[in-house]
């Protein structure tokens, strides 16, 4: 669904990634590990259009996005929850909602149904339905990352791109975000998910990557990886 | 007798203001969506005042109404992709202002050498002898100017807060990167924003012509003190705008009659500076709730 083939993106003429290749096949959950720095941030940047790619091809669904404008690639259905979930926080959470599906309610997107969409949002959020005429500014961090999540599920996307959603949150928060992320998949819904978070992430996915120094150092299934004994060094913590 | 010319002076006053505080929420509308203000607003006023007053004569004032607001919206299009958009691109701390400044003198020579440099008078479309209430002398022009001036900032307000469109214009002065991501074509967002504030700019030349003059050099003043305004009551505030609009309106007529007419500009420039040194987000100003 999701398809990149030697992506090189950066800041000017600091280059962070050094052509990077990924496949997210339509209804798995890739997951992209790595350390600090590594480049992870930046490869979901630079998918959705925050940063033009420098060389490379991205295609989601067999169309060529490469190098548009973030706002036309959300119209090919790419949906990304970005880095510090960076919520309207004048809007209320339903605005914030109605503006996931903005594309859908102007036009250049299949309208498809948009209350319904809303009312399952708020079935999968509960509380974001007890939320729903509070400004999102006013929410906690783990509400706001429900709301990110969600208000990116609101264009129906074709591919989810979900940057760090447990970042800064309470342990007891980040469990409810992977259970969320796991409801996701049972749902079907294509996801790369970027995560520091790596044995949790490595849980829930079905395939992985392993950036370091914005190059990828390993791939296989999650399942293979969780066990492979040099991502256990760098990643999980080896010694249990 | 001294009260009734004291309120006489606060209705002048109040008409005046609420001009400033509807050019001053032009402002707000682009520094909203892209931190950048369009110096040339006060030129803008005057041009589509201008063009009014060259339609009005085929059409009578209602239906240039209209068409000088259309004109208005176009000006402020043209102002944003010459002068602005490049700035933004370039993320220039500083290239929008010379170049929106720029702009005005090219408008203002362009009024020139078309209407000439002197003052015309706007024909009002209402009579012009006052209405007596209770003592106080009112210009039914007057009356439009202060419900057209409030018409249009509600107009502008529902429809950010009703429509999926006016959404998108919050959701672009939130955070923009973000609402890229929700399909938001944000630079047509900025464009669209620069249109509405010469529109109002434009309406706030055609309401207030009837009452002045009408000419070439009418907009610098109006601008600047609508800029005063603007900071007063805090470039993110609605509220804000009218309240310093009347301030400032109010204390100019009141200055002018009791100290001289030659002061008339000084409380209003020394309360900018006030509120430059003690609260520099202005009176109303909010700084955005932001929650980590």
């Amino acid at each position: 669904m999701l398809q990149v083939e030697n992506l090189v993106a950066g800041y000017g003429k600091v280059k962070v990634l050094h052509a990077i290749s990924l496949h997210v096949p339509e209804g798995s959950l890739v997951t992209l590990i790595g350390s600090n720095g590594a480049g992870k941030t930046t490869t979901l940047r630079a998918l959705s259009g925050m940063i033009r790619p420098d060389a490379g091809t991205i295609r989601i669904a067999g169309v060529d996005i490469t190098g548009l404008p973030s706002h036309e690639i959300t119209r090919h259905g790419l949906a990304h929850s970005p880095e510090g979930r960076r919520v309207f926080p004048v809007l209320s959470v339903e605005d914030n909602l109605l503006m996931g599906a903005f594309t859908r309610l102007t036009g250049s997107r299949p309208r498809g149904d948009v209350a319904g969409d809303l009312a399952r949002m708020f079935e999968l959020f509960p509380r974001l339905a007890e939320r729903r005429a509070q400004q999102a500014g006013t929410l906690s961090g783990g509400e706001q990352q429900m709301l990110a999540m969600a208000r990116a599920l609101m264009l129906s996307p074709k591919v989810l791109l979900l940057d760090e959603p447990s970042m800064g949150l309470a342990p007891k928060l980040v469990e409810e975000v992977f259970a969320t992320i796991a409801r996701l998949k049972a749902l079907r819904v294509t996801m790369l998910l970027v995560e520091q978070f790596a044995a949790a992430a490595l849980e829930v996915a079905d395939f992985a990557y392993v950036l370091e120094n914005g190059r990828l150092a390993a791939s296989g299934p999650a399942e293979t990886l969780k066990h492979d004994p040099a991502v256990r060094a760098a990643y999980l913590g080896a010694a249990h | 007798m001294d009260f009734l010319i004291l309120a006489q002076l606060v209705v002048s006053g109040i008409a005046v203001g609420m001009i400033y505080g509807v050019i001053a929420f032009g402002y707000q509308l682009t520094f909203a969506t892209s931190k950048t203000l369009n110096f040339g607003q006060g030129e803008a006023l005057m041009l589509s005042s201008l063009v009014g007053l060259t339609v009005v004569q085929f059409t009578g004032y209602w239906i240039m109404l209209p068409i000088v607001l259309a004109f208005g919206m176009v000006q402020g299009a043209v102002v944003e992709r010459l002068g602005v958009r490049q700035a933004i691109k370039t993320k220039s701390e500083s290239g929008w202002i010379m170049a929106t400044i720029a702009l005005g003198i090219i408008f203002k020579n362009l009024a020139e050498n078309i209407w000439g440099r002197d003052a015309l008078k706007f024909p009002s479309p209402l009579p012009e002898a006052p209405i007596g209430l209770m003592g106080v002398n009112i210009l039914p022009m007057e009356i439009v100017i202060v419900l057209g001036a409030l018409a249009m900032m509600l107009a502008v307000e529902t429809f950010n807060r009703r429509s999926i469109f006016g959404k998108a214009v919050v959701a672009t002065a939130n955070d923009r990167e973000a609402a890229g991501l929700m399909g938001i074509n944000t630079s047509l967002v900025i464009t669209f924003s620069y249109a509405l504030s010469s529109m109002t700019a434009a309406f706030a030349g055609v309401l207030i012509a009837p009452v002045t003059l009408t000419g070439a050099s009418m907009g610098g003043a109006l601008g600047l003190k609508a800029f005063a305004v603007a900071i007063i009551g805090g470039l993110s505030s609605g509220m804000g705008v009218i309240v310093g609009g009347l301030i400032l309106g109010i204390t100019e007529t009141l200055t002018g009659f009791y100290l001289s007419t030659g002061y008339k500009d000084v409380p209003g420039l020394v309360l900018l500076l006030l509120v430059l040194s003690f609260k520099p987000s202005g009176l109303f100003g909010r700084s955005a709730i932001k929650k980590v």
